[in-house]
């Protein structure tokens, strides 16, 4: 219904402000697309191959969310290991996806596709693919029974800035490799917006009311990578971290004997 | 010169580690350098393998198994499959496992057959 009305906005020229609420965004000026991809001034050119910028751990500043009850027991266990050398519950170990939102701080390239309805994000990290439909409103609570690693993403612009919603994503996921543990009532609130020419930047809320006391936002950015491609990335091709029965990782070494 | 840019390349293209499972079971405090001889090369996803046979103080050799980042990575750094080839003498700075096994994180190639390696990242 949303891209619908933009779309008669869009043909008729009828001005956005006699909308109501977030459709008054679209008759503000808007920086110009950069380039005749997509052409919507009120949606600007976001495509390209994209890298994130900055540490591996999901706030630059390693800070965590005011974590709840059993999650802060289950992060103090897993830190404890990480001292000690051992990974624990780390699902990346075993080839299984990072997921949303771990996927949004691998430092391996994606590409931002848009067409009209949709922002496709193609990752190289897992190969994974994120659908962003647009102008389709989120569910208002996270469905576990549902829930993938991924999740299910919805977008809408605001004034030039793609917001995406992502819920129905799995608890058995790690915000990064440290091991921050976040519920399957995880709702991640992206705001992507193209700072420059070459930088974009994502302002990433997780709202967990299991895990977390309070909403944590962190800002990612990202720097365009013109000369690069994407290339095949299969996890499975020669795994030698794969966890114990515990579902402990240590070292893939090769053990071989002296000579 | 040569040798001062090489060194300056290894410091910048040392981060970041590992990314494909926590890197729990390595020192990222600790660096450590190994001499030897290269045995094999994994060229492969999610990690890229280095074994390689250190000489030890009894007079023979430990293998050394050193993970690197992908094949991705590496490509991006300017490595190639052939970059690294077995048989080659190589000294490798590598952040090394906490457990004391014979391995670690792979950081730089300090010199390949007794020279320095030219790399050529992706801009």
């Amino acid at each position: 219904m949303r891209f619908l009305t933009r779309f008669v906005v869009a043909a008729t020229g009828l001005s956005a402000a006699t909308l109501p609420g977030v459709w008054a965004a679209v008759s503000q000026p808007s920086k110009p697309a950069l380039s005749s991809t997509y052409a919507d001034p009120a949606q600007p050119d976001i495509s390209g191959l994209w890298v994130v910028t900055g540490a591996m751990y999901f706030a630059p500043d390693r800070a965590v969310p005011k974590l709840l009850g059993e999650y802060q027991t289950l992060y103090a266990k897993r830190t404890a290991a990480f001292k000690a050398g051992v990974a624990v519950d780390d699902t990346t170990a075993e080839c299984l996806p990072a997921g949303i939102p771990h996927l949004l701080i691998v430092p391996y390239p994606f590409e931002i596709v848009q067409t009209p309805g949709r922002v496709t994000l193609l990752y190289e990290y897992d190969s994974a693919v994120r659908r962003v439909a647009l102008g389709v409103t989120p569910p208002e609570h996270p469905d576990a029974d549902t829930a993938t690693y991924n999740g299910d993403s919805y977008g809408h612009w605001e004034a030039g800035t793609l917001v995406i919603e992502t819920v129905n994503i799995r608890a058995d996921t790690q915000l990064d490799f440290s091991g921050v543990p976040h519920s399957d009532a995880l709702r991640v609130t992206e705001r992507l917006r193209r700072k420059d020419a070459s930088t974009l930047e994502d302002q990433i809320t997780l709202t967990d009311p299991k895990a977390y006391a309070e909403p944590f936002t962190v800002t990612r950015v990202y720097r365009l990578r013109p000369k690069w491609k994407i290339s095949e990335y299969v996890c499975e091709e020669n795994n030698r971290n794969k966890p114990d029965a515990q579902g402990h990782t240590r070292s893939g070494v090769s053990a071989g004997p002296s000579e | 010169m040569q040798k001062l840019v090489t060194a300056i390349l290894g410091v910048l293209l040392a981060v970041p580690a590992l990314a494909h499972h926590s890197f729990a079971m390595y020192d990222s405090s600790r660096q450590v350098t190994i001499e030897g001889v290269v045995k094999e090369v994994q060229w492969t996803n999610p990690h890229v393998w280095i074994e390689v046979m250190v000489p030890n103080a009894a007079g023979g050799n430990d293998q050394w198994s050193i993970e690197c980042t992908s094949v991705n990575f590496m490509t991006r750094r300017g490595f190639s499959k052939h970059t690294i080839k077995p048989g080659d003498k190589i000294s490798i700075t590598l952040s090394p496992l906490k457990d004391g096994a014979h391995g670690g994180a792979f950081k730089s190639v300090n010199s390949l057959n007794g020279a320095p390696l030219a790399l050529e990242p992706q801009d």
